[in-house]
């Protein structure tokens, strides 16, 4: 396994693909921090400071769709799997491990931009200071749903071996299906990955979900992701 | 489509596989190496499975299934790790196909050729024991080709066994020992080329059947050739002759000449004639 997940994570940092996800999340999170903490106003309750260092797992879903789905696009998986001594689902547990790693490691870049950029904007605004405490909080989750997102989007990009597809899909969801629910049932809206990770990253208020529930949830989607993903490449062709 | 196919590849020569466009011969190939199931019948690699393991089996199967955004090496590289290949390989199999000045450029950047030698690098990067290439000659200049000519034969002169498909007969017939023809995918014909190369008598005549049946009654072996024409073979015109007066069958045309093998897979493959003047002088 160890050679798979060397093998992989080697190939989602030689492509341009890991700068422009990079530079696309180092710009979101400035944007959110100053829109939120400078743009928006008196902040004077937790949770709204909170917000400022919420970040966008929908991005890291995209990073690991984009990443796995090429695979198939650019016929990358085909060599892998016929020198990888194991058969095709532990190689895409594999990949799906890259793109985790990967995930975390690009979450931790932007989760370090948001807390130095936002803390000091924020000690200007009224009401009690996050403690560190709320800001380790706030930070795990944000670094919890980046991870399981990028798990997340490692599967489904796996299954729907087209990028295009799947970047339109995952998109359509998130900014068009989820606010359709949440209209109709704001709490059924937090058990859907996207508003899962929302509650976990606390870019939502409104939710009697706990975050570590949101961590739950988000999980549950990540694993049943995975094994359908796993048992579909274990029967599928690559040709 | 392919259909109720069966032949085996000896070890430690190499054997092209060939037939027209849309024979099939991918479809086998993609097969044969793991990457598409059948929907019946099994390939049997040694008597056991087909491994998915570099140093066993080295695979070229058109695109050369690299990503234009990474490098040559950067892709050689990570196969090598997920294969437990040591790093040196990537240099040495770089060198093999004469990318080693282009190892560090983006794949997307690559021509025809060097993205088929880059194919070719993959394939060899474990030495394998057994080499499947579909279509390694595509878009090779000349000094490339006669570099893999080269390379094919050393590897079946150290006992390596290889399997390339190709549609140009001719050009691999100078590299291979034994072949597979398919057509429609159907087999039509396998062994040593050498079989395909030898004098026979094209013989026309309105009664093939009869003639056929025949001549290999008397120990001649029949095949069919273009616009219902049969090639004899292992019988000499005296006696063909001979048997078609004595059954009183009609005979337009009995020579004596070698096939190209080109006519061969032409015949073989049932290629109109017209087609097979087109594909001549292309």
């Amino acid at each position: 396994m160890n050679r798979l997940l060397r093998g992989e994570l080697l190939k989602t940092r030689t492509t341009r693909s890991i700068h422009a996800f990079v530079a696309g999340g180092v710009a979101y999170t400035v944007l959110n921090v100053v829109i939120i903490a400078v743009a928006s106003g008196r902040l004077d309750e937790v949770a709204e400071k909170e917000e400022a260092l919420s970040g966008l797992p929908v991005l890291l879903m995209l990073w690991g769709l984009v990443g796995a789905a090429g695979e198939y696009r650019h016929r990358t998986a085909a060599p892998a799997a016929l020198v990888a001594r194991r058969d095709r689902g532990a190689l895409l547990l594999a990949r799906i491990g890259a793109y985790a790693l990967t995930g975390l490691l690009i979450g931790a870049l932007l989760v370090a931009v948001s807390v130095a950029l936002a803390l000091p904007l924020l000690a200007d605004h009224p009401g009690a200071d996050l403690t560190p405490g709320e800001v380790t909080s706030v930070a795990a989750g944000n670094l919890a749903a980046f991870v399981l997102s990028a798990i997340m989007g490692a599967a489904v990009g796996a299954m729907v071996r087209s990028p295009v597809v799947g970047v339109v899909v995952v998109l359509l969801v998130n900014f068009a299906v989820l606010p359709l629910i949440a209209g109709v049932a704001e709490s059924a809206a937090n058990y859907t990955p996207f508003g899962a990770a929302a509650v976990l990253v606390r870019s939502t208020h409104h939710t009697t979900l706990s975050p570590g529930a949101a961590a739950l949830v988000l999980s549950a989607w990540a694993i049943v992701l995975v094994v359908a993903a796993v048992a579909g490449e274990r029967r599928r062709d690559l040709a | 489509m392919v259909d109720d196919l069966s032949f085996t590849v000896r070890a430690g020569v190499v054997t092209g596989f060939f037939g027209p466009n849309g024979a099939g011969k991918t479809t086998v190939l993609k097969t044969i190496v793991g990457l598409a199931r059948p929907t019946a019948g099994h390939v049997s690699f040694r008597g056991g499975p087909v491994p998915s393991d570099a140093r066993a089996l080295g695979v070229h199967i058109e695109p050369c299934g690299a990503h234009p955004g990474r490098t040559a090496r950067a892709h050689l590289r990570a196969l090598a790790l997920l294969a437990g290949l040591p790093a040196a390989r990537v240099d040495e199999v770089l060198e093999t196909v004469g990318l080693e000045q282009a190892a560090g450029r983006r794949v997307g950047k690559y021509s025809l050729g060097m993205r088929q030698r880059l194919g070719l690098a993959t394939a060899l990067l474990g030495d394998p024991e057994v080499l499947v290439l579909d279509e390694p000659v595509n878009g090779l200049d000349p000094q490339a080709i006669r570099r893999l000519r080269t390379l094919l034969r050393e590897r079946a002169a150290r006992g390596r066994t290889t399997l390339l498909s190709s549609h140009m007969l001719g050009e691999a017939a100078q590299t291979v020992d034994d072949v597979v023809v398919i057509d429609k995918g159907r087999l039509v014909h396998t062994g040593p080329i050498g079989d395909l190369a030898q004098g026979a008598l094209s013989v026309r005549t309105p009664e093939p059947e009869r003639l056929s049946a025949l001549v290999e009654s008397a120990g001649g072996r029949v095949r069919p050739a273009a616009a219902g024409g049969l090639w004899i073979e292992a019988l000499p015109a005296a006696e063909v002759a001979r048997l078609a007066l004595r059954e009183r069958i009609p005979l337009e045309e009995i020579t004596s000449r070698t096939a190209s093998l080109e006519d061969v897979f032409f015949d073989l493959t049932e290629v109109p004639s017209e087609t097979r003047t087109e594909g001549r002088r292309a």
